[in-house]
This record gives structure tokens, sequence and C-alpha cells, in this order.
């Protein structure tokens, strides 16, 4: 009797959660963890970006298949590589952000969203000390930028970020927001389009680039 | 049937009630201190949770048997443990390790100052090479201004810690480098060949190197070339003295890049005075080219050519002259040069970068078509090498290394209308190894042998290094090696029995990196053995471009010894950045032509430079300031009758000191990158003595100075191409 039930037990469970319940439980987890990320600003302490990077790196461990949670492991580092305490603070986070894009690109190598995240990588990677660091990252943001537009000509992303960049970068150095203006809007016409291809899918973006597009009037 | 079915059903809904299992603990370092923010799971399960500010977790999962547990943290070794789980599950407490990273892990750093932007934990950044001023973006110049290195103002090379320029080596990507230095002049110190934005890394060994490099005494500077383009499109540069032209392409495998430039120092000798007599400005063009394969994931094949030719004819000051085609007291000199090289290497890796293969292939060629007063005095010199090198990587950051090189080298020399020549094939192979004792302690063991035809001759050279981790930002270092060197050419046209020249190095050092601070002491003692003595059965010979005609042999010896002290702060005064250094050497040595061991020539006791650079953001201007001193040399007095120990060599120079401005100004035209640079040297304009000489009746002392005085120079570059990124060439 003990035996049938346990076997029963371990049949149900064991045949029903690939199919169904586990991707379920897939979406559930992403959805929690988007859910938490939607709130984040620079203002989000790092412990709480640390955090969602774990759930992330959770799912991802589970879901072998799924570039999503890489790409989205690899943005929080992202972030946190902007917030670093310092330039060694700083590295150490976009080394594990370089890990995730790796074992996403693994997955999936023609892909629009993880070339924009590979561009925000150097972005962030050059931002730690410009003057030594453009000539390196600053051409693999430029290649990253010019890879995602030819993967994806609707996905307003690339132009966010290469909006911003400009818009931070000094006059002299042929940035500013006279540059910058014309692919903002570029970025912001394109959001009106673009169809994010599952709610998990990435769609940041807009909010980051409006109050520039503010000042851009 | 049904009732089974029920009992199932039920016991289903039931299982989260009982079947959920509390897992609960804490995650501390090696020392046992809370790491918050720790990723705590059951591996291939939803089930996890983050650490808390104490370092405490606390979760559920539905897991009732056996599993996994995984806690990762960023900046630490993963930790997985199996758990049998039970109703009443014990606390786990985690101990995470952290891992090994730039910061953590000693590096084998003794006798090496690097400048790279792959490697965090630097003393420089390449950036810093076109930067400084009074370096004129000059790589070997740079390097003259750091410790170790001293400032002999009428030469080209590197003189460091007391050995000749002849001591040390330029090597390109693993190759030797022939013809480093455009033609060098008698009193006249040309500059290198090479732009400094060529390269990725630099690294200037004064000493105690791998056993990778071989044929230098004294000291080597790698370059390492970058692998890819600095800038995509079209760029022209325009200054006091030169013209040039540069175009890169990119394709999805490879890049090609070329450039042409020509050159007349006429403008320049118009507006500032010469103390060289210049009977035809120098003129020069040249033109180089370079292209990059990537024909697999990781393999990287690199082509680089260069050609440049260049004219001039000057007089030099040589009073025992009596009549000649410039006069009594001068030497017409005429030099017309003829300079290619072409190197090229290949890189790969496979296993996942376990092993890793380095290729190169190079030959150069040299011809100075020379005479001085007439008589021939060309020059013509090849060398053709092939360099193999297999690294394997091995498990906790420990390699082994292992390679060979073979080179055949030609050279003619005319001596007033006689022509000398020879060929030597040299070959050399290398084992080394790093280990990693642990995080703290490293070693490098190596050993090198070489083989010339010429000396018919085997060496054999040990290499060793340690370093050991003091502290979180410091270390310290040891070095010792032996080093070996087939004697300068010139006296083997006259003499193929003689042997090969030998140093031995210990070199001591303590390094300290923290928060944008350096600071870094290295001691030294080398011992030079076998170096060649000739001998001329006249006095000391001061005329820079006497040929050795005496007997020689491999008698000479000597030592050098001293410590260096280098300083830098980015840190103190925001948006200053300044670096000083101080070297002392105290060095004798008897070999070359002279009569007893002595201070040589081209040694000065002290040097000592203070680095300055600024970024004003609202001129959009780069400024550096540098001052150097370097302590009088000693020079040949020959009233000093009797030649003895004490009064041999005595007579010192002044010391030399030169104050030099630089600034640099980034603008943008209509979307096109503009860098205009200028430089002052010798801002004082300082009548600086390099050394004196006397004329052949010892009644008169003239003074060999610098080619000019107070200086000044202008230029700049245009980047044509929106994607162009500013490329500071020639700051």
């Amino acid at each position: 009797m003990k035996t049938i039930i346990i076997t029963l037990t371990a049949l149900l469970l064991g045949a029903s959660s690939p199919v169904w319940a586990q991707s379920e439980q897939y979406k559930q987890a992403m959805k929690d963890a988007l859910g938490t990320m939607k709130g984040y600003s620079e203002k989000t302490p790092p412990a709480d970006m640390l955090a969602t990077a774990n759930q992330f790196e959770r799912i991802a461990g589970v879901e072998q298949k799924e570039w999503l949670p890489r790409y989205y492991a690899g943005l929080m580092y992202v972030y946190l590589g902007f917030m670093g305490k310092d330039a060694t603070e700083k590295d150490k986070y976009l080394d594990q952000a370089d890990k995730y894009l790796k074992e996403a690109l693994a997955l999936a190598p023609k892909n629009d969203e993880l070339a924009v995240l590979k561009a925000y990588i150097a972005q962030s990677r050059m931002v730690v000390d410009p003057m030594n660091r453009w000539q390196t990252y600053g051409a693999t943001f430029q290649e990253a930028v010019a890879e995602a537009k030819a993967l994806n000509a609707d996905n307003p992303r690339p132009y966010v970020l290469e909006g911003q960049s400009l818009y931070y970068t000094p006059e002299q150095y042929g940035g500013g927001a006279k540059v910058a203006c014309p692919l903002l809007q570029k970025a912001a016409e394109k959001f009106t389009t673009f169809k994010p291809a599952s709610e998990l899918h990435p769609n940041w973006g807009k909010n980051e680039i409006s109050p520039m597009l503010a000042k851009c009037q | 049937m049904k009732f089974l079915l029920l009992i199932g059903t039920t016991l289903l809904m039931t299982m989260p009630a009982f079947g959920q299992t509390t897992l609960k603990g804490r995650v501390t370092d090696a020392k046992g201190r809370a790491l918050p923010g720790a990723n705590v799971f059951i591996k291939g399960t939803y089930d996890g949770a983050n650490t808390d500010s104490t370092g405490s977790f606390r979760f559920r999962t539905s897991r009732n048997d056996t599993a996994t547990l995984v806690v990762s943290f960023i900046g630490y070794e993963s930790f997985t443990k199996k758990l049998a789980l039970s109703a009443n599950q014990p606390d786990v407490a985690v101990r995470l390790q952290e891992a090994a990273s730039e910061l953590n892990t000693v590096v084998i750093t003794a006798g090496a100052f690097e400048a790279s932007d792959e490697r965090k934990m630097t003393m420089l950044k390449p950036m810093d090479i076109v930067t400084t001023a009074g370096a004129q973006a000059d790589i070997t110049a740079t390097m003259n201004l750091l410790p170790g290195a001293q400032r002999v103002g009428e030469q080209e090379g590197m003189f460091v810690r007391g050995g000749s320029n002849l001591e040390s080596k330029v090597v390109i990507d693993g190759m030797i480098v022939q013809n480093p230095y455009f033609s060098s002049l008698p009193d006249v110190q040309s500059r290198g060949r090479f732009q400094p934005f060529m390269f990725k890394g630099t690294s200037f060994s004064t000493g105690g190197y791998s056993a990778q490099y071989g044929q230098a005494l004294s000291s080597v500077l790698l370059l390492n070339t970058n692998d890819k383009n600095t800038n995509n499109g079209l760029s022209i540069g325009l200054n006091l003295i030169s013209a040039n032209v540069g175009i890169d392409h990119e394709t999805k495998n490879s890049t090609i890049s070329g450039s042409l430039y020509y050159g007349n120092l006429k403008p320049l000798f118009a507006l500032i005075r010469q103390n060289i007599d210049w009977v035809r400005d120098p003129e020069f063009a040249g033109s180089s080219l370079t292209y990059r394969l990537r024909p697999t994931k990781n393999g990287l094949l690199k082509v680089y050519g260069m050609y440049s030719a260049s004219r001039l004819a000057m007089n030099f000051r040589d009073p025992s002259v009596e009549t000649g085609p410039a006069g009594p007291g001068k030497t017409a000199i005429d030099q017309t040069n003829r300079n290619a090289f072409l190197t090229s290497t290949y890189t790969d890796s496979w296993d996942e970068g376990r092993w890793l293969l380095n290729t190169g292939l190079s030959y150069s060629r040299n011809h100075d078509r020379m005479t001085f007063n007439g008589l021939d005095f060309g020059r013509f010199d090849s060398r053709t090498q092939g360099r193999l090198v297999l690294t394997r990587l091995l498990a906790r950051n420990n390699s082994l290394l292992f390679g060979a090189e073979v080179h055949h080298v030609t050279l003619k020399n005319g001596v007033m209308g006689t022509t000398y020549q020879l060929s030597d094939t040299y070959a050399a192979t290398f084992v080394e190894s790093e280990l990693y004792l642990s995080r703290k302690l490293a070693g490098r063991i190596g050993v090198r042998g070489e083989y010339s035809s010429l000396l018919k001759a085997f060496n054999l050279a040990p290499r060793l290094s340690f370093a050991y981790k003091t502290g979180t930002f410091s270390q310290i270092s040891l070095a010792a090696g032996q080093f070996y060197q087939t004697p300068d050419y010139r006296y083997l046209y006259l003499n193929q029995g003689l042997a090969y020249e030998r140093a031995d190095h210990l070199i001591l050092n303590y390094q300290l990196i923290r928060n944008q601070r350096t600071f870094r002491i290295e001691t030294f003692y080398k011992n030079y053995a076998a170096l060649v003595r000739e001998f001329t059965g006249q006095p000391f010979d001061t005329n820079p471009y006497r040929f050795p005609w005496g007997r020689t042999d491999n008698t000479g010896n000597g030592y050098a010894r001293g410590f260096d002290l280098f300083w830098r702060d980015q840190k103190t005064v925001k948006g200053l950045d300044y670096w000083v250094t101080y070297s002392y050497v105290d060095t004798r040595r008897l070999f070359s032509q002279y009569s007893m061991a002595t201070t040589p020539a081209f040694v000065s006791n002290h040097n000592a430079s203070l680095v300055t650079k600024r970024y004003f953001n609202k001129l959009r201007t780069n400024m550096g300031l540098t001052y150097t001193f370097t302590s009088g040399r000693p020079y040949y007095n020959p009233n000093r009758q009797n030649e003895r120990p004490d009064n041999y060599f005595s007579d010192r120079t002044p010391a030399v000191h030169n104050l030099s401005y630089s600034a640099s100004y980034i603008t943008a035209v209509k979307g096109n990158f503009l860098v205009l640079y200028a430089t002052v040297d010798n801002i004082l304009n300082t009548r600086n003595v390099f050394t004196y000489r006397y004329t052949p009746d010892n009644k008169t002392r003239y003074a060999v100075g610098p080619q000019s005085y107070r200086s000044f120079f202008i230029g700049g570059v245009m980047m044509l191409s929106k994607k162009a990124k500013v490329d500071l060439n020639q700051l």
C-alpha cells in the first residue's frame, strides 16, 4: 500500500512537472523577479539589486535552456556595475555580467537583446575609467550597438543606449544633447510600435530616456 | 481503486504541509564575518533565498529526501553540499572561500614595469606613454623616466642600472627588433621607429626577466601590438616636421590599416636654433601596413610591414681632423638610410584556453649608406627569425611554457673603405613554469639554453623569481637569474674567438598599490662577468664612431648595485596625477677600452623625475609638466697623468636638468575629432652638458650637449570618420 502511494505520488509529481507545472513555475518565478525589478531606479540599494540578480541566477540554474534569466541576471549586474563603490567592485560586478552574457549567448547566439546587453556592459566598463578605457570599450560598444540594429531594426534599445551615451558625452568629444536627441527621438518612435515577444521579454528603456527627451524639445 | 486514488489525491494535497523542510543557516567568509546578499538554493529547484544582513538565510523546500545545497556569492568560490533532509533540519553553517582575483592573488613582478589596459593592477596605462610631458610620445623616452633607467642625452636606447644601451633589447610580440631606433648619428639621440598607439601593452623590465627572452644583459622592453584597429576611417596628421595620413578598414574577420608619412626638419630648424651643423636637413618618408585576420574563433594572425627611408648630412665636431671636405676640426657625415621590417605572428588557443600557441616569423633589413669625410662607413644588417611558444595552463593558475627561437643575422660594416662582414645563426630553447603554491606565494622557474654558430658555444641560463603577498595591497618579490649576450658584433669582425658576456641579477622588490596610489621600492645587485675588454695600447678614445681595432678578450668584469623608488598618486589632489621616481646606482666595470675598473662614462649615479598631468575640463585640455634631474657623469680627462684608480675618469660633468611641458586640446569639428598638441622642452633653457671631450693637444675641453636647448613642437591630428575615436597620437 505504502509503495503504491509513493509510486503514485512520484508519478504524478514527476510526470506532470516538466509538461506544465514547471513552465508555469518558470513564468511565475520570472514574473515575480521582473515585478521587483520594475520599481528599481538608480536610488535602489545595491543589496536589493543583488537579491534580484540572485533570483534570476536561481531561475537560470533550473532552466538550462532559457536565455532570459541569464539576460536579466546580466542586466542587474550592469546596473550594479554603475553603482559599485570603486573601480575594483564595479569590475567585479561586470565580470559577473559578462559571465551571464556568455551563458546566454551560448543558448541564443544571434540575439539583438543580447547584443544590447553586450553594449551596455561595454558602456558600464568604460564609465569606470573613461580616460584609459574608451579606446577598448568604446569600440566594443559601437560594434555591439551596430550588431543589435542589424539583428533587429525595430528594437529601440540600441538607440536608447547610443543616445544616452552621446547625451552624457561632453560636446568636445562629439557628444551632447544636439547629437543625442535625434537618436533618442528615434528610440521613442520605435517604442510606439515595439512589441516584446512575450511578457517576459525585455521591454525597458522608455522610462529611462524620457527625462532626456523632455530636454530635447 | 477509487479509494486508492482518493488517498493519493489527499496525500498530494496535503503534501506541502508536512513534505516541506525548512532550511536555515548562516553564510560567512573564511574569517567568520557575515556575508549578506549571498545566494542560497537547492540545486535544480526554485527553492532558495538570499542571506540577510547577518548572513542568515531561511527557506522552505519541497524536497524531503536528499538535496544539493548551493551557496554562491560574488567574489567567492561557490559552495555545494549534499544534504539529507529531515523534518528537524539542523542549521547549516557555510564558510565561503574568496575566489582568486587580481586583487587577492600575488603577481610575479620583480624587475618589471608594466603599462596595460587588460590587467588592472599595473602602475601605468598605455595612455601614460603619450600623455607624459618631456617624452614626445616616444616609448623609450617615457621608459627613461621610470626608475632603473639612466638618461644619456647624446645616444639612443635604454641604459639600465649601470648597463650600456647595447645591453637592452626591444621585443615586439616576442620578436627581437633589430633596429628599434632611427639610424644613429654621433652625439644625436634618435627616436624610436614605432608609434606608441600600435601597442596595447608595454612591459619595461629592468632585470630578472623571464627565460622567454635572451640576448640582453640588462633590460628588455616588451611591446605587444593591438589586436584591433584603434580607429576606423581616415586620419590626417600635420606637425612642425611631418605630415601623415592613415586609413583603417574593417571587415567581419579582418582589419587592414595603412599609413604614409613624409617629414622634413627644415621648418623646425628655421624656428629653433640648432647646436648641430646640419648640411642637409633630415628628410624622411615611410609607410606601414597592418593586416589582422581571425581565421578561427580564437586564432589571430597579425602581419605588420614597414618601410622607411631617410637622408641627411651634417658636420660633426672632430678636432682631430686637420683637413677634409668640411674643413679642419670637422667630419662631414652623409647618411642615407633604408629600413624594412616585416613581422607576422599567429596566436591561437584550444581546449577552453588550456593550450595557448604563439608563433612568429620576421625579417628585417637595414642599410645605412654613410660616408665620413668621403670614406665609406656604410652599415648593413639583416635578421630573420622564427619563434614558437606553447603554453599549457594548469589548475589554479599554474602554467607550463616551452618554446624555441632561431635567428639568422648578417652584418656588414664599412670602416674607412674596408668592409667587414659576418653572419651568425643563433638558436634558443626555453622552458618555464609558473607555480602558485597558494594565493599568497608564487614562483616562476625557468631555464634558457642558447647556441650561436659564430661563437660555437652553448650557454644555459637559469631564471627564478618568487613573489609573496604581504597584505591585501602589498607584496614582496625576489628575482634572480643569469643572462647571456653575444658580444657587440663589431668586436666579432676581428675576433671570433670571443665568448658570451654574462650578467647575474639579484632583485628584491616591495610594492603597495592602494586606492590610486602606488609605492614601489626595488633594490638590486648585478654581477658582470666575461665582458669584452679591448687592449688598444692608446689613451682612452672618446670619438663616438671609433672602431675597436685593438686585441680583445673576455677578461672584463664588474658590478652594479643600487635601488630605486617610485611613487604615484592619482588621488590626493583631485584631477591631478603625478609620479616621482628616484634611482641610485653604484657601478664599476672593467670592460671595453677602459684600462681599469671604473664607473663608465654613460653612468649617472642619481636620476630623479617628477611627472605631473592634469585634465582641465573647461579648457578641454590635458596638460603635463615633467622635471628630470640627472647627476653628473664621469668623463675622460687626458690631462690626468699616470692614470691611477683615484683619478681615472674622476672628473664629472655638471648635473642635467630639464623642465618640459605638454598640452593637448581635443575638440570635434563637424563630427570629426581634432586633437591639437604643443610641447615645450627645456623651458628654462638650461645649457645642459652631456659629456666633455678634449682636443688632440689635450689643451681645450669642449662640451657635447643636446641638439638644441629650449625647443617647442606643435601639431594636430584629424580623424575623418563618424566612427572614429580620438587618436591622441603624438600628443
